[in-house]
């Protein structure tokens, strides 16, 4: 029966079709009849299905017929941004094989090489497909040709219309061809690896698991190598994609468990499980912990609300390892976290779920990378929020994050591309042609430049053609300085902010003209200062409050004026309180310069 | 916590013009309907007036003067159902466009002896976007008209804060409402409603500098023209407050009859449909609150503030069982709140901002 499975993943660029493929295949093996078929099955959550992306993992089971031959087929579904590539390394140490999957009308993007190369770090059997052929503007040959040029057998690729179903049937085929069985004997000792874990208010944390050597059942007091916590299996399932109860999992074989797991810190995603009475010797590799490169504040508005923050970030935790977070206390927001962050779209998904999924009303400090300063005294210390950057005069150096961003472009765009990277204080590494229309630009670029508004004046400068991927390289000397905003006269710590000192004047003026707007209007005027040390670069000014009274009151309609007052009372309890000042959580974003 | 109720508020719903900026209870005067609107009015009061002797009646609008004489003596008819003390201040409202001196008698007759015009303004552009008509012949001659037959406490709307106003727009519709030499001005800022011919145009408010600036032109003028503000926007010469206005700002029980119309008894603050239809069926309900004592102490706070002299501390404290003074320190130190002669109040120079402090008052 072990030769008769298939692990694999989908790959690929973000909008490439990845999810409507997935359906796909999932109505062709049966698993889902197309009344059932919600868009984008796989995505379970519905910030998934709404931004159109996928954020988690999920593994279905699924059965396909081919020569008289029955296979398991287990399709792990993996996210598609640059920010969660590590999710993606996560389902790709479950499978054997992964689907590359490529539109015809954009062809191989700066995400699609990152993962390809990716699975192959993986030695994952990789199956490239151009999809969305129905399209009018698709070009086969084209990225066919692409594909080529990545090394890949003409005969091998596979044409999909993920809208149509068309060659959906072939890329199966493909699969059971190409991609190999799982190997590990059933007999050894047992080893399963932990590649997702969530928690289920009913059956405490569920740990998606694949068996890599050895067998798991029902009944068995399994051990966690990492964390040597012990527990019964209370149950073992599949998704097909419902949830189908089995006995048992077999290497080669993926499912998830549960066993009244209620404590957190015992399920590490990357652990490996066995078994107590007969354990094996050595844990599985894992993953190397990813680590966070943008930090940012969150506070909730309502302080007493901050034990409920702590426990809504622990369960995201759980599904979510790239996550970290740790107390802080600012003097001007109070009690809180600082949380680490894979990038500023993973800060932008968990910020909305606290939001929705837990109802907890935030403030989320601009984010801020992870600096590296050495003191006079020669020690070396890191900083991961500009309030706790030490004062000017105990610094000898100060190091900031690097990365090498890959560009895709259509080459009419190379000018704006080399503006754009100049102005974020770029340094030109490479650029190459792919073809005679398309090329590659590589820049090293301050990391810090590149989370605050990079991607959408990189979309806006080429029209949404460009595509673009990077990684963290190391870090370099900056000249960097430390600016405060004050406002009414006293800094605001958690405004604070880091910046490139050449660039100082002209972002302090930009945040205060910002600030200006986004501050209500108070009892009294209030003054918005930029500061570098005790030298104020630029000030704006909110008035004072000047109208805001009941109009006269007509017939009586006395309960319309007090929903009037309530409303705006309601208004207040979402600002924070700074001081004698009322800030809206925009303030704490203005930093963000979007213009 | 049940009182004597002693005013009481009559909505009448028709006009004959619609004002742009309008979204009170209104309807196009169509003669069909007010004979069946005046039927079920009747029976509204004949079926929850308890036989109060009344202080106040209002009767508002819409434009009340929008019905004929034989529409008008009939409604004064129904209306004779009420006990009314001797001292009752009875106020109709009425369009200076829609007056005349057959109405002005019959009020008379009625005993009405507090008259309400909507005046608004007098430029010509701020009448146009207003969607009003009105010369200062016609004002004139309507005011001495009234002065001859003895009317001797009338009041005209004034409104001011138009997107096509200046400031010496409003300054001249003043100097022009002081030679008027009437007992009563009520002022308030144009608020775009929704549902109104403004909002729907997209009208957009003037700057919140620009309002304030108004405002503070309206107090110093009034000042100068003796006019006591006795109330956020109301002014009048001494012994000339509306009664019924300050009712509400009592928190005192009324009675409201007619559609749209709220009325306040007991605890229960009560809104009428706005739907003629299902007024017409008799349907007249649209939403009944009963207050709990929070709701209670939150009125009487807001309401109570709208007035110069405030709040009454040893008879607020004594319903509420609360001390104002430790509870409102912050305020009170702060300059936001006063405290005078036992009263707290908002100081006259913060009433430009007064839903900041209510709603700081309010609270946890």
């Amino acid at each position: 029966m072990q030769q008769n499975i298939r692990n694999f993943c989908i790959i690929a660029h973000i909008d490439h079709g990845k999810s409507t493929l997935a359906d796909r295949i999932l109505e062709l093996t049966g698993a889902i009849d197309k009344r059932e078929l919600k868009e984008q099955m796989l995505d379970s959550m519905d910030l998934e299905r709404e931004r159109g992306i996928t954020i988690k993992l999920n593994a279905v089971q699924l059965t396909y017929k081919k020569n008289n031959q029955e296979y398991m087929l287990n399709l792990i579904d993996t996210p598609g941004h640059v920010d969660f590539s590590y999710e993606v390394s996560r389902s790709l140490a479950a499978c054997e094989g992964a689907i590359l999957v490529v539109d015809a009308t954009q062809g191989v993007e700066a995400q699609t090489l990152a993962n390809l190369y990716l699975a192959l770090d993986n030695n994952l059997t990789v199956i490239p497909v151009i999809n969305k052929i129905d399209l009018p503007s698709a070009d086969v040959d084209k990225v066919s040709e692409e594909l080529e040029n990545l090394g890949f057998d003409k005969e091998n690729i596979v044409l999909t219309s993920g809208k149509t179903g068309e060659g959906v049937d072939k890329l199966l085929d493909k699969v059971i061809e190409l991609i190999p069985a799982p190997k590990g004997d059933a007999n050894s000792k047992l080893k399963a690896l932990i590649f997702d874990s969530k928690f289920d208010n009913y059956r405490g944390i569920i740990t998606s698991i694949r068996v890599m050597e050895g067998k798991i059942s029902v009944g068995d007091e399994i051990l966690m190598m990492q964390t040597n916590a012990s527990y019964e299996v209370l149950g073992i399932s599949i998704d097909t994609p419902n949830e189908k109860k089995v006995k048992e999992l077999k290497a080669g074989e993926v499912g998830y468990l549960y066993a009244s797991i209620k404590s957190l810190k015992d399920v590490s995603v990357g652990d490996t499980i066995t078994l107590k009475k007969n354990p094996a010797e050595e844990k599985l590799p894992g993953y190397k912990p990813m680590k966070a490169s943008v930090y940012s504040g969150l506070y909730p508005i309502d302080p007493s609300r901050f034990e409920d923050l702590r426990e809504a970030l622990e369960k995201l935790q759980l599904n979510d390892s790239a996550l970290s977070f740790e107390p802080e206390t600012s003097a001007a927001l109070g009690f809180g976290f600082r949380v680490g962050f894979l990038g500023l779209l993973h800060m932008e998904i968990v910020e909305e779920r606290i939001s929705r999924e837990f109802n907890i009303e935030i403030i989320a400090t601009s984010p801020s990378v992870v600096y590296k300063l050495i003191l006079n005294d020669n020690s070396e210390i890191e900083v991961d929020a500009p309030y706790k950057m030490p004062t000017p005069e105990k610094i000898k150096t100060i190091m900031e994050p690097y990365v090498k961003a890959v560009v895709f472009s259509p080459s009419d765009y190379i000018g704006d591309i080399m503006k754009l990277c100049q102005d974020k204080r770029g340094i030109f590494i490479n650029m190459d042609y792919i073809d005679t229309t398309r090329v590659t630009i590589e820049y090293k670029l301050p990391l810090s430049e590149m989370i605050f508004d990079f991607f959408d004046k990189l979309k806006s400068c080429t029209k949404g053609y460009a595509s673009f991927d990077y990684e963290v390289i190391g870090y370099e000397e900056s000249k960097l300085v430390k600016m405060d905003i004050l406002i009414n006269g006293e800094v605001v710590d958690a405004l604070s902010l880091i910046v490139y000192k050449d660039f100082a004047y002209n972002r302090g003026k930009e945040i205060v003209e910002k600030l200006k707007d986004i501050i209500p209007r108070q009892l009294f005027e209030v003054p918005i200062q930029a500061a570098l040390g005790n030298h104020i670069i630029s000030r704006s000014t909110v008035k004072a409050l000047r109208k805001d009274v009941l109009a006269k009151c007509y017939g009586g309609d006395i309960t319309r004026k007090k929903k009037l007052l309530e409303k705006q009372k309601e208004g207040k309890k979402r600002m924070k309180k700074v001081g004698s000042i009322e800030l809206p959580q925009e303030a704490f974003l203005s930093i963000l310069s979007k213009d | 916590m049940k009182s004597k109720i002693t005013n009481c508020y009559i909505h009448i719903p028709f006009c004959n013009t619609i004002c742009s900026y309008c979204d009170f209870c209104k309807l196009y005067y169509d003669d069909k309907y007010i004979n069946n609107y005046l039927s079920q009015l009747e029976k509204e009061i004949n079926s929850i007036y308890k036989g109060e002797e009344l202080e106040t009646i209002y009767i508002g609008g819409g434009t009340p003067s929008s019905l004929n004489i034989k529409e008008l003596e009939r409604l004064f008819n129904i209306l004779k159902v009420f006990n009314k003390s001797k001292d009752i201040e009875f106020t109709i409202e009425s369009n200076f466009e829609n007056i005349d001196e057959d109405k002005l008698k019959l009020y008379k007759k009625y005993g009405i002896n507090r008259l309400s015009f909507g005046l608004e303004s007098i430029s010509k552009k701020n009448l146009d976007f207003l969607n009003r008509n009105i010369s200062k012949e016609k004002i004139n001659k309507t005011i001495d008209m009234c002065r001859k037959l003895g009317f001797n406490n009338i009041n005209v709307d004034l409104m001011y804060a138009l997107p096509t106003e200046s400031i010496e727009d409003l300054k001249s519709d003043l100097d022009y409402i002081f030679s008027l030499d009437i007992e009563h001005i009520s002022t308030y800022s144009l608020i775009i409603e929704d549902h109104t011919m403004l909002k729907i145009n997209n009208v957009k408010n003037i700057s919140e500098d620009l309002d304030y600036e108004m405002y503070k032109l309206i107090c110093t003028e009034m000042k100068k023209h003796n006019y006591e503000h006795y109330e956020i926007s109301n002014f009048s010469k001494p012994d000339f407050y509306s009664k019924h206005n300050l009712c509400y700002w009592n928190n005192s029980n009324y009675y409201g009859f007619g559609l749209g119309a709220s009325s306040y008894a007991g605890n229960k603050r009560i809104t009428n449909t706005r739907s003629i239809n299902k007024y017409l069926e008799g349907n007249y309900i649209l939403e009944n609150i009963e207050l709990d004592d929070r709701d209670l102490y939150e009125y009487e706070i807001m309401l109570n503030l709208r007035k110069a002299d405030g709040i009454l501390i040893s008879d607020f404290e004594n319903k509420y069982n609360c001390n104002l003074r430790s509870k409102f320190k912050e305020l009170l130190d702060d300059g936001l709140l006063v405290e005078i002669n036992g009263r707290i109040r908002i100081p006259e120079d913060k009433w430009y901002i007064s839903n900041e402090i209510i709603v700081r008052m309010l609270e946890d």
